[in-house]
């Protein structure tokens, strides 16, 4: 039994009605502001907003969860190097053989970690709400090649299905002995190597047998200008949350620059 | 009139890989011509080229394989040397065998779209085409669905929607159905019989059901050897029973049966359906309600004569079994099962019954959501086994005693030779080299491999990759033998010469567990029948004992042979209802009626 797994959530909210362009401007001046800032409680305010949004468009609580979970290895793994790498201000919280942890190392291996979150919970946004069709479009509609934008949403589609292929080819495996608790490191990384030569095959089929299926749908047929069954446009809504994000923008800049708002890790000024 | 489609002369081959390989010569000579309206089907071995044939229709061959081709293709007035593939597409539309891979669009009103969209077409139009299409196949009510969560028959629905939508005048269907569960079988045969029915278009299909052919087809085209062997009317073509046996394909069972009763009784019959051969069947015969018990002329030899074994230990044993996977979705609901040591069991239900769910139990791949399953492992020494919970054996141990062959060949090899591949398993069990490499090279003979031991298996084409799938896990020496659906995509010869293999495993006391939908196979070959519903047991029997009730069957959509079926509605004339072969039937007929025979 195959398990798909879409990232689009399928409802009628109003993120969803918003023009996938405003959306992936939202993307865009989001993750610029959040690499601008260092700062804790701003990223905890970002992810309270994101989850705001996220939930008020109705995506169900375990797609959220999902992605917490794919980002846990790199919540643990950046806060522990980086207070291990990085020891520095004065106050040392405890000291066990070579390492220091100092808190303000800490809070700034926390507030990294979120960043990424935040980053990441911002693209969300944006692939929860927006389908594949609409996608594509606004992609197109801001100049890049339709191919281009079909190349990205058929790789953002098959990721899932790559990963049910995982499953199964190392079922498959399994099932002739292959052990994958087995042995140190090197030896698992090792016996990983079958599931994905098997893989590497399965892959090479499927995209020849995709692109056999794109061609007999007319993809690229010479001297057509390809249509569309519904264009995207801007409602009056979309040039208001424009300007909003623009303002909202500009301010977070500012307030940035010219007053130094969340440089510092754990003081908002 | 000129034709639909006119193929001369055409021969094509593949670029060869790896270059030191042989160029493969797959298309050696075709002529075809077919007339507007007409519907076609293709049937021809695994490898023989049917596939290519399609491709070449639309131009695929060789503009996009690549390959050197002579010959001519012509559809409707196009010379696919002269046109770009995309421009034949709104010509000549495929439907692809694997639903899978032709999807590329996250709702299915966007993947009907798509073509007239790349055709450029209005807006308003395209709208009106996908409406069209998706009425067609009866999909208009999933129009928002992911196409990836449609069930296989609802996924090649949408696929025939989504070439209709380009409104091409010839529609090729490569074995549309070939992956599809018994539901799923019958949802697409009814498109395309109403596409037959009510458009006026050309339609070519690539299948291998035979009864299927009979019913839809003008003309069967059966390939051999990368030519054309025959062209004929089905009725013709199913006559000659032994000609198409020695390409490797099947008839219908009731063309079976005319060859039998012409063969032996010198009889002039030919059917091709059952309704045809119900209706000689019965001509001149009297109703009469007593039935000849069938197994008691129980002719033909079949290995389900299991009847006077002895009853002997159980080796799985599953308690209260319950599975859901996540926590979500729940697969199994609480199955009691005991299969007998040297069983030949048959599992069958539609997808999502949980057939697979429960044979990956057997060998440890899933563990119970609640409940236990005991299997007996293999042990080193004489001593007795006892049954033991999967929980506490590791990967290695039940894969010692239980070995599966997975549905896709493709999910299992990886190595360089098919000689590596049989060596993997062994090895991973930790036998000594000696005796890894005396069991390779007795798998290779036995599964008929030797000249292919050196050989990158994916490379091989498909039937090869399927038995070496096996040959892989035969070589690990497993008492418990699971396959899962093992001759999907196999032609008939293919098919035979695998169950024959797996029955002498049986026969050599292996216990066999095999997942299939196709219900010929059950009938003959299987011991016990396990039907599945919904995660729940709906029968445990003797395959002659589910297949009699046709109550269980028929509550789970699953169609029995043509064969018993043939038998069921001749029981107001006496016969049997729990025949399982054409052997039987014959046998059961003559008993029945052979005084009348005698005249």
């Amino acid at each position: 039994m195959s398990f798909s797994f879409d990232l689009y959530v399928q409802r009628r909210s109003w993120l969803h009605a918003v023009d996938p362009r405003v959306k992936l401007a939202f993307v865009f001046l989001g993750t610029v502001l959040m690499l601008t800032f260092k700062n804790l409680l701003i990223m905890l305010l970002s992810l309270v907003v994101t989850h705001l949004i996220i939930f008020s468009a109705g995506v169900p609580d375990h797609k959220v969860k999902w992605v917490w979970k794919a980002m846990l290895p790199i919540n643990i793994l950046i806060p522990v190097l980086w207070v291990i790498f990085y020891p520095e201000g004065p106050t040392v919280l405890f000291q066990f053989w070579f390492v220091k942890v100092t808190a303000l190392s800490v809070v700034r291996g926390v507030s990294l970690a979120l960043r990424l979150d935040a980053i990441a919970f911002i693209c969300f946004t944006w692939l929860f709400t927006t389908d594949q069709a609409s996608l594509v479009r606004s992609l197109v509609k801001l100049g890049l090649p339709f191919e281009w934008g079909l190349v990205l949403a058929i790789g953002l589609r098959y990721i899932p299905t790559f990963y049910g292929l995982y499953t199964v080819v190392s079922e498959a495996q399994q099932a002739r002995a292959l052990d994958l608790t087995k042995g140190n490191f090197f030896t698992r990384v090792r016996s990983y190597l079958p599931i994905l030569v098997a893989m590497m095959i399965s892959a090479l089929r499927t995209s020849e047998k995709l692109a056999r299926a794109m061609e007999s749908r007319a993809l690229g047929l010479p001297g057509v200008k390809r249509t569309c069954r519904r264009d995207i446009r801007f409602r009056p809504a979309d040039y208001v949350y424009t300007a909003l994000l623009i303002v909202l923008f500009s301010l977070l800049l500012t307030l940035r620059f010219r007053f130094g708002l969340g440089t510092h890790p754990l003081y908002l000024f | 009139m000129p034709s639909e489609i006119s193929i001369h002369d055409l021969h094509f081959s593949y670029p060869s890989t790896p270059s030191s390989l042989p160029r493969f010569r797959v298309l050696k000579g075709i002529d075809l011509e077919v007339e507007r309206g007409e519907f076609i089907s293709i049937m021809g071995p695994t490898g023989v080229g049917k596939t290519t044939l399609c491709l070449a229709l639309n131009g695929i061959v060789p503009r996009s394989t690549g390959g050197t081709i002579k010959g001519e293709v012509v559809v409707a007035g196009l010379d696919t040397r002269q046109h770009p593939v995309p421009e034949l597409a709104s010509w000549v539309g495929i439907v692809f065998q694997d639903p899978e891979s032709q999807f590329f669009n996250m709702t299915v009103e966007d993947e009907v779209a798509f073509g007239p969209e790349s055709l450029g077409l209005d807006p308003r139009e395209i709208r009106e085409r996908v409406d069209w299409a998706l009425t067609m196949v009866g999909m208009s009510q999933h129009r928002h669905r992911s196409p990836f969560q449609l069930s296989g028959g609802e996924k090649q629905r949408v696929a025939i929607a989504s070439i209709l939508a380009m409104t091409p005048r010839i529609l090729v269907l490569d074995e549309p159905t070939s992956g599809l569960d018994p539901i799923g079988k019958a949802e697409v045969f009814r498109v395309v019989r109403e596409l037959k029915q009510r458009e006026q278009m050309t339609i070519v299909m690539v299948e291998q059901e035979s009864e299927k052919i009979a019913e839809f087809s003008d003309r069967v085209v059966v390939l051999h050897d990368g030519k054309v062997a025959l062209v004929d009317t089905p009725d013709k073509v199913f006559a000659q029973v032994e000609l198409m046996h020695e390409i490797g394909l099947a008839v219908p069972q009731v063309s079976e049966l005319a060859h039998l009763f012409n063969t032996r009784r010198n009889t002039r019959y030919s059917f091709i359906s059952l309704e045809g051969a119900h209706q000689v069947l019965t001509r001149s015969r009297s109703e009469n309600a007593q039935h000849v018990i069938c197994n008691t002329t129980n002719e033909s030899s079949s290995t389900s004569s299991g009847h006077h074994r002895l009853k002997t230990e159980p080796c799985i044993v599953t308690e209260d079994l319950w599975y859901s996977y996540n926590g979500e979705v729940t697969a199994l609901r609480g199955i009691d099962l005991e299969i007998e040591d040297g069983d030949y069991v048959a599992v069958i239900g539609q997808n999502g019954s949980g057939k697979t769910t429960l044979v990956k139990h057997f060998n440890g791949l899933l563990k119970p959501t609640r409940g236990r399953v005991l299997v007996k492992p293999a042990t080193r020494n004489l001593q007795p086994a006892t049954l033991k919970d999967t929980t506490d054996l590791t990967v290695g141990q039940l894969a010692q005693t239980v070995g599966y062959v997975f549905q896709n060949p493709d999910h299992q090899i990886f190595c360089a030779t098919t000689r590596e591949e049989l060596a993997f398993g062994p090895r991973n069990l930790g036998l000594p080299e000696a005796e890894v490499r005396r069991r390779v090279e007795e798998a290779l003979a036995r599964f008929d491999l030797e000249e292919y031991a050196d050989i990158p298996p994916a490379v091989l084409g498909y039937g090869l990759r399927r038995k070496i799938g096996v040959a892989a896990v035969y070589s690990m020496r497993p008492r418990i033998f699971i396959l899962d659906e093992p001759t999907a995509g196999l032609d008939w010869r293919g098919t035979m010469e695998l169950m024959e293999l797996i029955g002498e495993m049986h026969r050599e006391g292996h216990t066999i567990i095999l997942i299939t939908h196709d219900m010929k196979l059950v009938a003959e070959f299987s011991q016990k029948c396990l039907v599945l519903r919904e995660g729940r047991v709906l029968a445990y029997d003797d395959t002659r004992a589910v297949f009699k009730h046709s109550k269980v069957l028929r509550e789970t959509q699953i169609e029995p042979p043509q064969i018993t079926a043939l038998a069921k509605q001749m029981a107001p004339y006496g016969m049997p209802d729990d025949v399982l072969s054409v052997g039987e039937f014959y046998a059961a007929y003559c008993g029945r009626f052979w005084d009348e025979l005698q005249l």
